[in-house]
């Protein structure tokens, strides 16, 4: 086989008409792949943000309602422990208030005298809502937009 | 055979197009059909809902962090109209648990206001009913389906806190009470209300969790620390209440306060309604100054004014202690006759017989020889006629008529000198006497010793109002006071501790007149002595067992000092000054 044959078989193979076909077919698949996997990737973290919203709503509710429990308990626990329970149950164990002729002075080293109460502590809860960051409320083309029009997005 | 294939393929690339083409207008139209709007506005109707945040108002609790108001949780029972499916089981529930009627519980059901679809039946309903109502309506779902009629299907509980007050009556006259709008009325909640209380917060909450949003930062309101100290406030109102009953006085006061710094450990009245029943107000306090009246009811004090006379004439050197004088029994001034509290004559007396026999003569004297720009000069530097500045709501300023007023007349000063025609407040002449029992400073009494905020504590420091005298005059006059106790042997002595104090008898005016039958019976003192740690002042109303402060007043105020000194761990001045000197 001569070089001319070769260069005309090549040739017709190149512009065969299905050849083209499969191309733009292949292109088309193509395009539709992607597209598919952007769509299946966007519904992904649609609904993984749905699911973390929802938690967050449950677990602002939960915290409001622990809140309320807490409070609730501890005005209970108030009342148990309230001047006329303690003096009515303290009667009823057989105690009865001291006469100031009663009362006997040890000197103890090193007593303090009580102090009023002290009731701040940086270990207390922070009562106020939750800050949300973006990536739970923001959405894929929000976050797209900010990227673009933020300074760095424009470099 | 392959133009075939084409062809078909043609064809069937056509249909498919024209069902997608199809499918696109059905799309459009369907979007865009007046349907479509009327679903989309359902839709909205369901896709927010408006939520009320409640700040949590901030608790009050005593010096030695007893809660003596915090919240509890309280039910609003509401009905959603959507998915409400037997209206007479919700009414017939709620009515029978609630005891509210059935008809109108249907009434409200069946007709709610248009454009609504949630309705509130009840508000703040106690939990264990609520509770009742929550198990029924599981009880009754469990036995019939869904949507079943005899179910309680939407019937709603959204639980809310409500302030409560688990010492209920005890120190009510303190702390006031709030409203269910949440507004402070009275004490420290009204006086502190805007610091107690956060403003609930309404927001329209997308359903939608792709619309997570931002919840709205709703701080607490500010928890308080009182000065107060539960078990002495305990202890004076139940000695308060014996004290009425034993001497059969209409109304009674006993405050407690620190000298050295103004904070009041303890402010008993007669008059105490339970905090959590406020809407019994009106019953309990007829007139508003009953609320409290240590702060806003104004009286004649009497003979305690006396500490105030003799200080302004020691400290302005008119007379010391030895200064002695003739009592004749009688006083002319302003063209009226002043006699003494029995009408005799009490021969040569010193500045100490003076006060220890509580002579208006010599106190009338004192006051002439000041002269009133002198006297009253001191009295309003002790506060008389003003507002001591103390943080409770509804304090009264009294009335110290003065030289140049329209209803000032010469004889006032003489008057003035024992507490008579003079309208003052127990927490002012606490204030006044202040100045005596810490060494020329007065201070400004108050109820508030610290604040909690975001988990962090504010100690409110000491405010003082002023020096009306002298350390050394506020030294000798103690000493004086003490010493006329002593030696008349008076109810009011606490044993193994020196007290400094004065009775006070106070004729009531009665349309103008002095009603010679009633009177105000007080006792004001302070100790240890030589170290003031506690001042109380006992305050009877018309005692009818007797009418002097000698004989009611003081022995109340010894009951209350020796109890005061036991729960505060004051050791008996022997021990405190061997201590001392160690």
């Amino acid at each position: 086989m001569n070089i001319p044959n070769v260069n005309h078989l090549i040739h017709a193979y190149r512009i065969a008409p299905w050849r083209v076909q499969r191309q733009w077919i292949g292109n088309a698949l193509l395009a539709v792949v992607v597209l598919a996997m952007a769509a299946a990737l966007y519904l992904n973290v649609t609904s993984r943000t749905a699911i973390a919203g929802r938690e967050i709503q449950d677990l602002t509710t939960a915290i409001a309602l622990s809140q309320q429990v807490s409070s609730d308990l501890q005005t209970q626990l108030a009342a148990l422990t309230s001047a006329t329970a303690m003096e009515f149950r303290a009667r009823e164990m057989g105690f009865r208030p001291i006469e100031p002729d009663e009362v006997e002075y040890l000197v103890v080293p090193g007593y303090v005298t009580p102090q009023p109460i002290n009731l701040s502590s940086s270990a207390l809860p922070q009562l106020s809502a939750l800050t949300i960051p973006p990536e739970y409320n923001q959405s894929l083309l929000d976050w797209l937009d900010e990227r673009l029009s933020s300074p760095r997005g424009m470099q | 055979m392959r133009q075939q294939y084409v062809r078909r393929s043609q064809v069937l690339a056509g249909v498919l197009a024209f069902f997608a083409f199809v499918v696109i207008v059905q799309l459009t139209r369907i979007q865009n059909s007046p349907e479509a709007a009327i679903f989309r506005q359902q839709a909205e109707n369901y896709a927010y809902e408006w939520k009320t945040f409640y700040p949590n108002r901030g608790e009050i609790y005593d010096r030695n962090g007893r809660l003596l108001a915090g919240q509890k949780t309280v039910y609003e029972i509401g009905v959603d109209l959507n998915t409400v499916t037997d209206p007479h089981a919700i009414a017939f529930a709620v009515g029978n648990t609630l005891g509210m009627d059935y008809n109108q519980i249907m009434n409200v059901i069946q007709n709610p206001p248009e454009g609504i679809t949630y309705i509130v039946i009840a508000d703040f309903v106690e939990a264990q009913d609520a509770l009742y109502l929550q198990e029924l309506k599981k009880a009754l779902n469990d036995q019939a389906p869904e949507g079943a009629l005899g179910g309680l299907t939407g019937l709603q509980f959204k639980p809310h806190p409500q302030r409560s007050y688990p010492e209920n009556d005890l120190g009510a006259n303190v702390l006031g009470f709030v409203n269910r709008e949440g507004r402070g009325y009275f004490g420290v909640e009204e006086k502190y209300n805007d610091l107690l209380a956060g403003n609930p917060v309404q927001v329209l909450v997308p359903t939608d969790p792709n619309k997570a949003f931002e919840i709205p930062r709703v701080p607490d309101g500010t928890t308080l620390i009182l000065t107060i100290n539960r078990d002495l406030q305990a202890a004076a109102e139940d000695i308060l209440d014996t004290a009425l009953g034993e001497y059969g006085a209409v109304e009674g006061v006993i405050a407690i306060m620190n000298p050295q710094n103004g904070e009041l450990l303890a402010l008993a009245t007669s008059r105490r309604m339970d905090l959590n029943q406020f809407w019994n107000y009106n019953v309990v306090y007829p007139n508003a100054t009953d609320f409290n009246p240590v702060i806003s009811k104004t009286y004649e004090p009497g003979s305690v004014i006396k500490i105030l006379t003799m200080a302004a004439a020691l400290d302005s050197s008119t007379v010391t202690p030895n200064t002695t004088y003739l009592d004749t029994g009688a006083i002319l001034i302003g063209g009226v006759t002043i006699q003494n509290w029995d009408r005799n004559p009490w021969g040569v007396q010193n500045m100490v017989g003076c006060l220890q026999h509580s002579l208006n003569v010599c106190m009338v004297n004192l006051a002439s020889q000041m002269g009133a720009n002198t006297f009253y000069g001191y009295m309003d530097a002790f506060g008389l006629g003003h507002l001591t500045g103390v943080d409770l709501a509804g304090e009264a300023a009294g009335r110290l008529k003065v030289p140049g007023d329209s209803d000032w007349y010469p004889v006032d000063l003489g008057t003035n000198a024992f507490g008579q025609g003079v309208a003052v407040t127990p927490i002012q002449m606490m204030a006044a006497a202040s100045a005596v029992a810490n060494d020329g400073r007065m201070v400004i009494p108050h109820v508030l010793y610290a604040m909690v905020r975001e988990g962090r504590q504010y100690n409110v420091p000491a405010q003082f109002g002023g020096s009306p005298i002298s350390a050394q005059t506020a030294d000798i006059l103690t000493e004086m006071l003490a010493i006329s106790l002593e030696s008349e042997s008076s109810l009011a002595l606490v044993p193994g501790y020196r007290i400094a104090g004065k009775t006070g008898t106070a004729q009531i005016p009665v349309n103008g007149l002095y009603d010679t039958s009633e009177t105000n019976a007080s006792f004001l003192g302070w100790g240890p002595a030589d170290d003031p740690q506690f001042m109380i002042y006992v305050w009877l109303e018309k005692p009818t067992t007797s009418p002097w402060g000698s004989e009611t007043a003081a022995p109340v105020f010894s009951e209350m000092a020796k109890k005061t000194v036991i729960l505060l761990d004051i050791p008996p001045d022997s021990i405190r000054q061997r201590l001392a000197s160690q």
